[in-house]
């Protein structure tokens, strides 16, 4: 039932104002147009707190920031070159966003291009689906994390594993 | 998308069209079925659409239609996008039409959209056109893609347009820069340092994080404690309260030195607090000390080192915890 009011709650939201949020909340959008692949637990049952996404193409897609709103984004790149398969535990590329709140926002895993570089956007592109860092294939990870503890309440009731995604589809709400 | 929230989409949909003053008013009679009219996404289009819209009493209606003309930003046409800015006086339009180009920008549609927005803020003639332009700008990259167009409003003959400008800085370096950005706080204190409007200079300033400034805008801080403004006192006071850790020792010294000579007790209030800030526990020695000077402030004071001393290691919970204190009685 609860989760029957958030997805109500977030279709009118989508519906009445898609990108007026409240003064500290913002509407996620997919990073491209692919497939939820994981989100609080893996298929193994252990624990993963944050949203992968995958069309399944390596290289293909740009990777989009995703939030819905102006915001500065630090980008480190980690690893050159295009991989799709994995480069070792904490080698992957990353765009975050540090909130006043303490909370941080991150994409993870995808490929430098020309685009990978610091820099205050809207919904920018920041590279390409890859699979740099700890992966088996091309996706983005896309967490919202405090003091190192995945949050999942920001994505549970607006999409779930198997759900096809494209860039106007809303992911989740942080705040 | 689940099957059932696509339906409720859709419903919702049908809702805000027969909510819209334009369609109802082109309703045909409840028994025929309303014929559907294709329609092209054009800048003239969105712009009637808004014209109209925007004198709705319903807010919601009101954001919709600007939300639609700011996402629709990306893909209208560029040249007529421009044109229609560059024609329009009516304030409320050309701050909607001035939001849709910050939106090309922002989304990188058009980098330098930015700019013209940016020249109508500094040189239109009507002041609310110019309000109206620094407002679109607000929670955006702006400060980064403007140059020096921050300070120049400060100069602006127009009280409305120079607040407008401060409460662009205040939101931009609270909400997309989160006070992680040294040059974004740079160019808040920079435009604070060169308004002459008290109330403009304590606005940015009051509430600026500052953990990431530079050592020329502290030195600029430091300085306005000196200025004849209680107001401006006050504010630049607790800007220093955050200043980085390389630049805590002089900032602490300067409030502590300020605090001998202050009358004024809203400004004695912004020291003592920014002192806490700086130093949280080892601040309560210096503030031991300063008790005696004036019994007018020892409960404040009080307030503080009992907050302080209860260990508690984030700033927000100890502003928290030392209002509680204040409150118990």
């Amino acid at each position: 039932m609860r989760h029957m009011k958030k997805k109500v709650f977030a279709a009118v939201l989508a519906l009445a104002v898609p990108s007026v949020a409240a003064a500290y909340s913002y509407t996620v959008k997919s990073p491209f147009p692919g497939t939820v692949t994981a989100t609080t637990y893996y298929s193994s049952g252990s624990f993963h707190g944050a949203l992968d996404i995958s069309s399944g193409r390596c290289n293909y897609w740009g990777v989009e920031t995703g939030v819905m709103a102006s915001l500065s984004w630090n980008v480190t790149i980690r690893t050159s070159g295009v991989y799709c398969n994995g480069t070792g535990s904490g080698t992957q590329n990353e765009a975050k966003h540090a909130f006043a709140n303490g909370r941080t926002f991150r994409l993870w895993h995808f490929i430098k291009t020309s685009d990978s570089y610091d820099r205050t956007c809207n919904r920018c592109q920041v590279g390409n689906e890859g699979g740099t860092g700890n992966a088996t294939g091309p996706h983005v990870h896309v967490q919202y994390d405090q003091s190192g503890s995945n949050l999942t309440g920001w994505y549970s009731g607006y999409t779930t594993k198997g759900e096809a995604v494209d860039r106007s589809e809303t992911i989740g709400v942080i705040e | 998308m689940p099957r059932y929230l696509q339906g409720l989409r859709a419903l919702g949909g049908l809702t805000l069209m027969f909510a819209s003053p334009v369609v109802t008013a082109q309703s045909t009679p409840s028994t025929a079925k309303p014929a559907l009219r294709g329609e092209s996404c054009s800048v003239q289009g969105l712009m009637d659409q808004l014209r109209q819209g925007l004198g709705s009493s319903s807010k919601a209606y009101r954001d919709y239609l600007q939300a639609v003309l700011r996402e629709a930003a990306v893909s209208l046409p560029s040249g007529e996008l421009h044109a229609a800015f560059d024609r329009e006086t009516d304030p409320a339009m050309v701050e909607q039409l001035a939001a849709a180009l910050v939106a090309r920008s922002e989304r990188e549609a058009e980098k330098d959209a930015i700019q013209a927005v940016a020249r109508r803020a500094l040189e239109d003639r009507d002041p609310s056109v110019r309000a109206a332009t620094v407002r679109a700008m607000r929670r955006t990259g702006a400060l980064e893609k403007t140059g020096d167009m921050y300070e120049r409003l400060m100069r602006d003959g127009s009280p409305e347009v120079r607040m407008e400008a401060a409460k662009n800085l205040v939101e931009d370096n609270a909400h997309v820069y989160s006070g992680y950005h040294g040059p974004a706080t740079d160019t808040a204190v920079n435009a604070a340092a060169v308004s002459t409007d008290p109330k403009v200079t304590a606005t940015i300033l009051e509430s600026l994080d500052t953990r990431r400034m530079g050592p020329e805008a502290g030195q600029k801080l430091l300085g306005m404690l000196g200025h004849e403004s209680a107001d401006v006192r006050r504010s630049a006071a607790l800007a220093l309260g955050s200043a980085p850790a390389a630049q805590m020792g002089p900032a602490r010294e300067a409030l502590v030195g300020m605090y001998r000579g202050e009358r004024d007790v809203g400004v004695r209030k912004a020291l003592v607090q920014s002192i806490a800030e700086l130093g949280f526990a080892d601040a309560v020695p210096e503030l031991r000390k300063l008790r005696s000077m004036d019994p007018a402030m020892a409960p404040e004071i009080d307030a503080w080192i009992r907050a302080l001393e209860s260990g508690v290691q984030e700033w927000g919970l100890l502003l928290r915890e030392k209002q509680r204190l204040q409150q118990v009685r």
